[in-house]
């Protein structure tokens, strides 16, 4: 096996871009960190604290956004008052749901796109992703028409059922990829070995695993993060939390504490599945691209 | 442990034709090379017996039971693949306790199985790994234990030892000879390797362009091929295969090239006027002539053109009228390059081959 050592030697110029790299770095740290601070600070704060500003030029000050005595009121009252308990079902319910029809469909799909040939095969499979080029406000007027003939506005199944039409196409194209990364002779050994058809497939699964456990999390990201579908199929009845984060916004008072706890509740469980399968999502991401 | 009878199989990939109009009988314990170059259809031979494909026209008995409608786990076959197919996510022993899981024998029958295989193969000491920790000798070891943990009817071996590098493809050789022969399974082994099949063999059959040009035992094959494919193809360094014309003089028949005049006599003789053809091919191996710097009365004159070390023997070409004749010879033979040398040969080992069909005329 090679070796997998990067050579680099140092010339004046690599010593400065470096330098220049770090300070980048510490400037994108603080860019993309500091919202999740605020937001979690103000989550805890009474308004008035939340909105203490530091005068100009007194640096120092910025340290007030420290010096506040913690309070839960808002998480409390997001739960009592506004019903947050049930948009964080449908959220979980929406987005759990279309990630394994979409898996579940996606993975059949794929498995019959790679390994079978039939006329038409390269056709089907641009129409597959030619379905996510449209953007989805350009779509979401006829979708919605149809979804009330069939009475699925403002359903959860409806919310699920819109999810999956835009996760399909993706799961079909990268699950694809990692099927044609496993040889067909492996299923045929499996034949052989006195396996059916559908056992031998089920063999190559553990294989396409760490494939299958990224588009799922990456499906429940999408549904979880989604707004459009939410605020248009799902409005009513299958209400989720950025939809119902964005309502806490009225006319005539802003209820910034209560938005900023909605917006931990909303954020902390993804972070959460995204450190668990960190490693995996990493491994599924980078193996359908590198043949062995 | 069955016989298998290949009956006017086809096998079409849309309009190309892979196997054409094929007929063999295999018996029962017999270890069976199917020898061609790629692109013969040896391959899809193979996997028509495997069921991995189905079989366009035609059909396959095993004994007497007809197998085109029955899937692979149906056949009772175990097939060793040219790339191993190993599972990749399992350890050696789960890939070779696999064929017995599916069968649903029990877990210590499947463990003392796995073992003993191991054993033989001496791959015990692997059992625990994964297939990417093992070399290309190993992988193809327990692609082995996979197919003889169990007693089949059928062994099928798709090239399983064409990627081994040569000193381990001769020792593979002497084992899966010796393993078969200890098994008594029916054998059906594809190679593109002529060395493998002739070494390996009870019988040999050379396909070429889905067509089978001949089915024999090695020494047949090697001995008397029907035609100057399998002439070629069979033997390394190859047969000499030199165009000449038929002539007679005072009835007595002889070959005329540029560079030389063969007499014939004998049954060449009278296979030679037979046909009432012009041209022949007179076919004769490099270790059936013999080189010498000194002229004897009917040895064709020519000069060295290379001379190649092959370990115990020396190949000398030798350049007479355009053409080329390969002599095996002792390396103590002193003829350097551009000097001129004589060939002798005994018309006992030669052929003759029609020019136009190529079919052996003998």
């Amino acid at each position: 096996m090679a070796s997998r050592e990067i050579v680099q030697y140092d010339s004046g110029l690599s010593r400065v871009f470096k330098v220049l790299a770090q300070v980048f770095l510490v400037v994108y740290l603080i860019w993309t960190v500091s919202p999740f601070i605020i937001m979690v600070g103000s989550s805890m704060k009474d308004l008035l604290e939340a909105f203490t500003l530091p005068r100009v030029g007194d640096w120092l000050g910025a340290l007030s956004f420290f010096d506040f005595s913690p309070t839960f009121k808002h998480y409390v009252a997001l739960f009592a008052e506004e019903n947050f308990g049930a948009y964080l079902t449908n959220s979980l319910i929406a987005s759990v749901g279309s990630a394994l029809v979409a898996v579940v469909l996606g993975t059949s799909c794929a498995y019959s796109m790679s390994r079978y040939q039939f006329r038409g095969k390269k056709d089907v499979f641009f129409w597959i992703i030619s379905t996510r080029m449209a953007p989805v406000v350009a779509v979401i007027v006829p979708l919605y028409a149809i979804f009330r003939s069939f009475g699925l506005v403002g359903t959860l199944p409806g919310l699920i059922l819109a999810y999956t039409t835009f996760n399909l196409p993706f799961a079909i194209w990268m699950l694809k990829g990692f099927f044609d990364n496993v040889p067909y002779a492996i299923e045929e050994a499996a034949q052989c070995d006195g396996a059916t058809r559908l056992q031998a497939t089920m063999q190559i699964l553990p294989l396409v695993a760490p494939g299958i456990g990224a588009f799922l999390v990456l499906c429940i990201l999408f549904a979880w993060n989604d707004f459009l579908f939410a605020t248009i199929i799902g409005s009513g009845g299958a209400k989720t939390l950025p939809v119902a984060t964005k309502e806490l916004i009225q006319p005539q008072n802003v209820q910034w504490g209560k938005i900023m706890a909605a917006g931990v509740v909303t954020t902390a469980p993804m972070m959460l599945l995204g450190l668990l399968i960190r490693r995996y999502l990493v491994a599924g991401l980078t193996m359908g691209a590198v043949k062995e | 442990m069955v016989a298998i009878s290949i009956e006017n199989v086809w096998k079409y990939y849309g309009e190309t034709v892979a196997v054409q109009d094929l007929n063999l009988e295999c018996r029962d314990g017999e270890f069976v090379c199917v020898l061609g170059p790629s692109g013969c259809g040896k391959s899809s031979t193979m996997r028509m017996l495997a069921g991995l494909e189905h079989i366009s026209a035609g059909q396959i008995l095993f004994g007497d039971k007809r197998i085109n409608e029955l899937a692979p786990k149906d056949r009772d076959i175990a097939m060793v693949f040219e790339n191993y197919a190993l599972y990749p996510h399992k350890t050696v022993a789960e890939n070779m306790a696999n064929p017995l899981r599916m069968a649903g024998v029990d877990k210590a029958t499947v463990t003392k199985k796995v073992l003993d295989a191991a054993k033989l193969l001496e791959i015990d000491h692997l059992l625990d790994r994964k297939p990417v920790e093992l070399s290309g000798g190993q992988k193809q070891r327990v692609a082995i234990g996979r197919v003889i943990v169990r007693q089949p009817a059928v062994y099928l071996f798709d090239e399983p030892i064409a990627h081994l590098d040569a000193k381990l493809r001769a020792r593979m050789r002497t084992e899966l000879k010796h393993l078969q022969q200890h098994q008594g399974v029916t054998t059906v082994y594809v190679t593109h390797d002529q060395l493998e099949a002739l070494s390996m063999a009870d019988r040999i059959a050379v396909m070429h362009d889905g067509v089978l040009q001949q089915f024999g035992t090695p020494a047949e094959i090697y001995s008397n091929p029907v035609n100057t494919w399998v002439a070629g193809f069979v033997g390394e360094p190859t047969m000499n295969l030199i165009l000449t014309e038929v002539a007679t003089e005072a009835d007595r028949p002889k070959l005329t090239h540029k560079g030389f005049t063969i007499d014939l006599d004998g049954q060449l003789g009278e296979a030679a006027l037979r046909g009432n053809e012009k041209a022949l091919r007179f076919g004769i191996r490099p270790e059936n002539l013999k080189v010498s710097l000194e002229r004897s009365p009917g040895a064709i004159e020519g000069t060295v053109y290379t001379r190649q070390l092959l370990g115990s023997d020396l190949l000398v070409e030798v350049e007479t009228g355009n053409d080329h004749f390969r002599v095996r010879t002792s390396p103590a033979f002193e003829g350097e390059v551009d000097r001129p040398c004589y060939i002798s040969y005994d018309l006992g080992h030669a052929h003759l081959f029609s020019a136009e069909t190529g079919q052996s005329i003998v």
